[in-house]
């Protein structure tokens, strides 16, 4: 099978021995990930309570999407590199690993969740922009968000227990 | 607290028995309410984060201070609450043995610090009465904030390591 093959020749790569020998890199980056999964997390959270009427109803959720769509995607991109560098220590564990490929998928189902909403009712975002409780549509896609992301920190720690 | 420390007495005095405290029995407790202990920091994180950018002056500059304080103050309380009843679970788990590790010493000296300095120099900074005023002082504040809370989750995420 091709993906593994590719994880035995990522295995062997000196990116990967590296990883995987020395005693630094591994910790560092778990705290990496960790870190950028609280940070990315905690702006998309608040999101999702401000969106459900739940927090900060004084702000307009346009404001608050905006001004921390930076840091979001800045932290994004340090938890996917610090993911996949996680991955590329130990590839051959990781394919057999049921919960890494799970999480994946989740975090595919939250991707698509998030584009349903940019591409969906955020578009008529101006209508409700200050609203104290966002239209049902977008209550219910803030509602699903909260539990992905919720569930993907489950998952994420079972990673290190299968 | 008090439940571990009986459960311990509970363990040398039957060295063959089960534990009791269920942390301590079945495995997979503790990455459950680790689980739930990142999900609280995350909902810190996120608070903090928003907060302290308000204070720096860098995000929602529209907002008054106070007004965004007071907003966000419940969810504060929901992480520090969250925290407070599953970080003391997960020490019972092995209280000896923590108390030891130098990493989980200092994340207690900088909770602790964080907390004081949230409800008092924070809370003064977000004081309605001060709305009005230029940010001044309240720049540094919101910085020392942020790298006291920062190092919360720095120390704590080293405890694995050690």
């Amino acid at each position: 099978m091709e993906l593994l093959k590719f994880c035995q020749w990522l295995n062997g790569t000196p990116l990967s021995v590296w990883l995987r020998e020395s005693p630094y890199p591994f910790p560092i980056l778990i705290i990496i990930h960790v870190v950028s999964i609280a940070l990315f997390g905690g702006i998309v959270v608040m999101g999702n309570l401000r969106v459900l009427g739940w927090a900060m109803r004084g702000v307009a959720v346009t404001r608050l999407i905006g001004q921390f769509r930076a840091w979001k995607w800045v932290a994004f991109a340090i938890l996917l590199i610090s993911g996949l560098l996680i991955a590329a220590s130990d590839p051959m564990e990781y394919y057999d690993n049921i919960m890494w490929w799970i999480s994946l998928g989740v975090l595919a189902v939250a991707g698509v969740n998030a584009a349903v909403f940019r591409y969906g009712v955020y578009r008529s975002v101006a209508a409700w922009d200050r609203e104290l409780v966002a239209p049902p549509a977008a209550r219910r896609w803030a509602g699903i968000s909260l539990a992905i992301w919720i569930g993907l920190i489950f998952i994420g720690r079972a990673i290190a227990f299968f | 607290m008090t439940l571990a420390i009986l459960a311990s007495i509970f363990q040398q005095a039957h060295p063959e028995a089960l534990p009791v405290n269920p942390i301590a029995r079945w495995e997979w407790v503790f990455p459950v309410i680790e689980s739930l202990h990142i999900c609280g920091f995350t909902l810190l994180v996120g608070t903090i984060v928003i907060l302290d950018l308000r204070l720096l002056g860098l995000r929602l500059r529209e907002q008054p201070v106070s007004q965004l304080a007071r907003a966000l103050s419940p969810w504060i309380w929901a992480g520090i609450i969250a925290q407070l009843v599953t970080g003391p679970y997960l020490f019972s788990g092995d209280p000896f043995e923590y108390v030891q590790i130098p990493a989980f010493r200092v994340k207690m000296l900088l909770f602790l610090l964080a907390l004081i300095f949230h409800f008092t120099v924070i809370r003064a900074a977000t004081a309605p009465s001060r709305d009005a005023a230029p940010l001044g002082w309240r720049r540094p504040a919101a910085a020392v904030s942020l790298c006291l809370w920062v190092g919360v989750m720095l120390a704590g995420l080293w405890i694995g390591n050690l």
